[in-house]
């Protein structure tokens, strides 16, 4: 035993890749059937009027957020820092019997946690805060599983053998830092039973209920620096260490430029931060605060783009590979729809187009370009490329890859152009007034005309979810196909017909 | 001096300092090439394309011999 | 010169958290050493309005009504005077929304009856045909949690001041009272006895005779709360 060589140990990696999967197909299956229910109201009874409680659009929608956001999104950043952290740093999680518990742990952890979360928010028991609907003690959970992923990235660079860090591993620590700072801040609060009535009694009603610390415009302010930068650091910041090293790594070259992304990851710290009170524009907080959102969410192209850029230059000269291998495609993709939500976004954040688009499915749309294009290729292209190296097998089917890259990338065309037309048309029904100054249109006439876009959407997202079956059934199969000789792995990833 | 006006002095002068740094930053990595080492920023691209347990490092963090 | 930076872990960690700790420290942190005061004419909710915002908060309204009007002639001519900082001043937490998949619900109280949401709520289609909004028919059997709404009441004044069972100043000079019970039995009769004026202006027998026997269905407080937006 003792003279086997050295091996990186992907046993946790493999079981948040599996998480990373299930919570996908649970997240987005609930995504596609409420986007359904807002096209066909019908189907919020679809299960009787006995259990409507418990299929109803706005019970679900918070499940299908944070299943997606801290399910499946969470899932595929901790598979792929056990993953790409023990590789750039040059050590194997079998060194440390105690990096392998923690692992193990956090995973165990997380798993009781996003149980908890699923009962609780099926129950009703949501702080209303968005992305930070947990009550108290699911928040005490996650903060337990984050101090552990912090354990095991410290300490994995801790015994280190590559003295320097790669810049993925300092965008996992900006990740580990920045949610650990917003998501203690924004959710602050008083869990109602340790109030005492006049009459001495204590620990009234549910334990489940908690009181914000923040009231009106202060909570309002609080959440959405945690709500636009829980964006940041959840779905910018780790994705971008993903495919600066699953990029490059795949297609065998160079990043483009490594001083670049140096810049951009400080000009994107520094930036990001600013940007929340965009979401407050025309709202009750200071003005100044809503101007400076709205400027810095303009500046906030420039890191963002820097990154962008960087990757799409990475593969100049070498654009043959993304004809070729269907995983390439999946990550160009992805820094291509980065780049487009990146420029969307400061567009929705200036004020006059604001005024038009706060409120409406414009929004959803934008965050919808981000989700599926960026963070959901992205996570798909890194456990694609985990895929044969962790299980040392082929990747099943090369042409079935390439199907559901086009069929997911049809349901995004689908799911942001219904949304573009959805969210300008009703921003611009609302405000329209007749020759007399009356309201031209009653709220309802804003809501008929959205139909087709709404059906149109949901047949988008059922693309996008057919596409993840294919990616499941895809990864199920590699675990049993053909295997590989350890030497063929370096770059390009082996791929069965 | 009342909150809001240390708010807005301290404002200026981090942004003024946070601008400067980073600029400075740009200035160095653009005209020295290397950082202090010795190393080519450009050579931490290996970090990523050599990352097999037994690859040659880019820098080692002790001299002792692999085994 | 920035050596150190990139090369120790430790002071890199640092260094991250304070560039990205700025922001909110300049943001947020000043903002609340003047944080909102109530406008004359806000005062606390009650027992049984909290547990009506509650059930608000349990069935996510907020996901598809905003409690927010800008300051646009379009809205103020659909929802009323646009929104003030101190209007807010009660509200833990906030319930602005970030979506209108219907509409605004700011100023519902000032135009919409308990009739109104009572049928709405059994059936929206019943009064606006089109309408894409669910029923919540399980509103009018669940029972509203008093003395979560109570422990709320409690928590909120013991620890952020909130002035119960003190004279809150009105926009026509008089003065309000909002009561807030001693103990879990007086806070439960307070809400029965607010309850039993909602039920009054209401149909379904089921909610009548519940509300007679003592027990107050969440579609009751749900109202209370709704008309209590103004």
């Amino acid at each position: 035993m003792e003279n086997r060589p050295l091996e990186y140990d992907y046993t946790v990696a493999k079981m948040f890749m599996v998480t990373t999967i299930v919570l996908g197909i649970v997240g987005m299956s609930i995504g596609v059937f409420i986007a359904f229910e807002l096209a066909f109201p019908g189907l919020n009874t679809i299960l009787g009027s006995g259990l409507a409680e418990y299929t109803n659009f706005s019970r679900l929608r918070p499940l299908h957020t944070d299943a997606v956001a801290f399910g499946f999104t969470v899932s595929g950043i901790f598979a792929t820092w056990f993953y790409v952290g023990q590789r750039v740093l040059k050590v194997s999680m079998a060194e440390s019997k105690f990096l392998m518990f923690i692992g193990k742990l956090q995973f165990w952890l997380y798993i009781i946690g996003v149980a908890a979360a699923v009962v609780s928010l099926f129950m009703g028991y949501t702080s209303s805060k968005e992305y930070a609907e947990f009550e108290w003690p699911v928040d005490i959970a996650i903060v337990v599983v984050w101090v552990l992923w912090g354990v095991s990235i410290f300490g994995l660079i801790g015994i280190r053998r590559e003295k320097s860090l790669y810049i993925s591993i300092w965008y996992y620590i900006a990740t580990f830092l920045g949610v650990a700072m917003l998501y203690l801040f924004n959710n602050m609060e008083v869990p109602t039973m340790l109030a005492t009535s006049a009459a001495g009694e204590s620990g009234i009603g549910s334990w489940f209920h908690s009181v914000s610390m923040y009231a009106g415009t202060n909570d309002a302010l609080v959440q959405w620096w945690y709500g636009h930068n829980a964006v940041a650091f959840v779905f910018t910041v780790p994705i971008i260490a993903m495919i600066y090293y699953f990029l490059p790594k795949e297609s065998g070259q160079a990043i483009y430029s490594y001083k670049l992304s140096l810049l951009s990851f400080w000009g994107l710290m520094f930036v990001y931060l600013w940007a929340g009170g965009h979401h407050l524009l025309f709202s009750t907080v200071p003005d100044w605060m809503q101007t400076m959102g709205s400027i810095f969410s303009v500046v906030l192209i420039l890191p963002s783009w820097g990154s962008a850029i960087n990757m799409l230059l990475t593969m100049k000269g070498e654009w043959q590979q993304v004809a070729a291998s269907p995983l390439i495609k999946f990550m160009v993709l992805a820094s291509t729809f980065y780049m487009f939500s990146t420029l969307e976004g400061p567009i929705q954040a200036i004020k006059s187009v604001n005024a038009i688009a706060h409120f409406t499915d414009w929004i959803v749309g934008h965050v919808h370009d981000g989700t599926l294009g960026w963070v959901g290729f992205m996570i798909i292209a890194a456990l694609y490329h985990m895929a044969p190296r962790v299980f040392k097998r082929e990747i099943y089917s090369k042409k079935l890859m390439a199907t559901q890259f086009w069929v997911q990338t049809l349901g995004i065309v689908l799911y942001f152009t219904s949304m573009w037309i959805a969210g300008i048309t009703q921003g611009m029904m609302w405000r329209a007034h007749d020759e007399f100054g009356n309201l031209a249109y009653s709220f309802i006439d804003t809501v008929d005309v959205l139909h087709p876009y709404y059906a149109l959407r949901g047949t988008g997202g059922l693309f996008y979810l057919i596409g993840f079956f294919m990616f499941a059934y895809n990864i199920y199969k590699t675990m049993s196909a053909r295997p590989v000789e350890e030497h063929e792995l370096q770059n390009a990833s082996p791929m069965g017909a | 001096m009342n909150i809001a006006e240390i708010q807005a002095y301290g404002y200026f002068a981090i942004t003024v300092f946070m601008t400067v740094a980073l600029y400075a930053y740009i200035y160095h990595l653009y005209k020295n090439r290397k950082d202090a080492d010795g190393h080519d920023y450009e050579e931490y691209s290996n970090l990523v394309l050599n990352d097999d347990i037994g690859d040659t490092m880019v820098k080692p963090i002790s001299d002792k011999k692999e085994k | 010169m920035f050596h150190w930076l990139e090369k120790n872990p430790f002071l890199f960690s640092v260094g991250v958290f304070v560039v990205i700790a700025f922001a909110g420290l300049i943001e947020i942190i000043p903002n609340f050493a003047e944080a909102s005061r109530p406008v004359i004419g806000t005062k606390p909710y009650s027992t049984l309005e909290i547990a009506g915002r509650q059930v608000y908060i349990k069935n996510s309204c907020n996901a598809c009504h905003s409690q927010l009007i800008r300051p646009f002639k379009a809205e103020t001519d659909r929802y009323g005077h646009y929104s003030l900082s101190g209007e807010y001043a009660y509200d833990r937490p906030f319930l602005w929304g970030s979506k209108r998949t219907g509409p605004d619900l700011m100023r519902v109280g000032n135009y919409r009856t308990t009739e109104w949401h009572e049928n709405h709520m059994k059936s929206p289609q019943s009064i606006v045909p089109t309408s894409i909004m669910p029923a919540y028919p399980w509103m009018f059997t669940n029972k509203a949690d008093i003395d979560t709404a109570f422990a709320e009441q409690l928590t909120v004044s013991q620890f952020f001041g909130v002035p119960y069972n003190k004279p809150v100043p009105m926009k026509d000079g008089t003065t309000k009272v909002v009561k807030m019970g001693k103990s879990i039995a007086e806070a439960r009769a307070l809400a029965l006895e607010e309850a039993k004026k909602v039920a009054a202006d209401m149909k379904d027998q089921d909610v009548k005779d519940a509300v007679a026997k003592g027990e107050i269905p969440e579609i009751v407080a749900l109202i209370a709360y709704l008309n209590s937006l103004k």
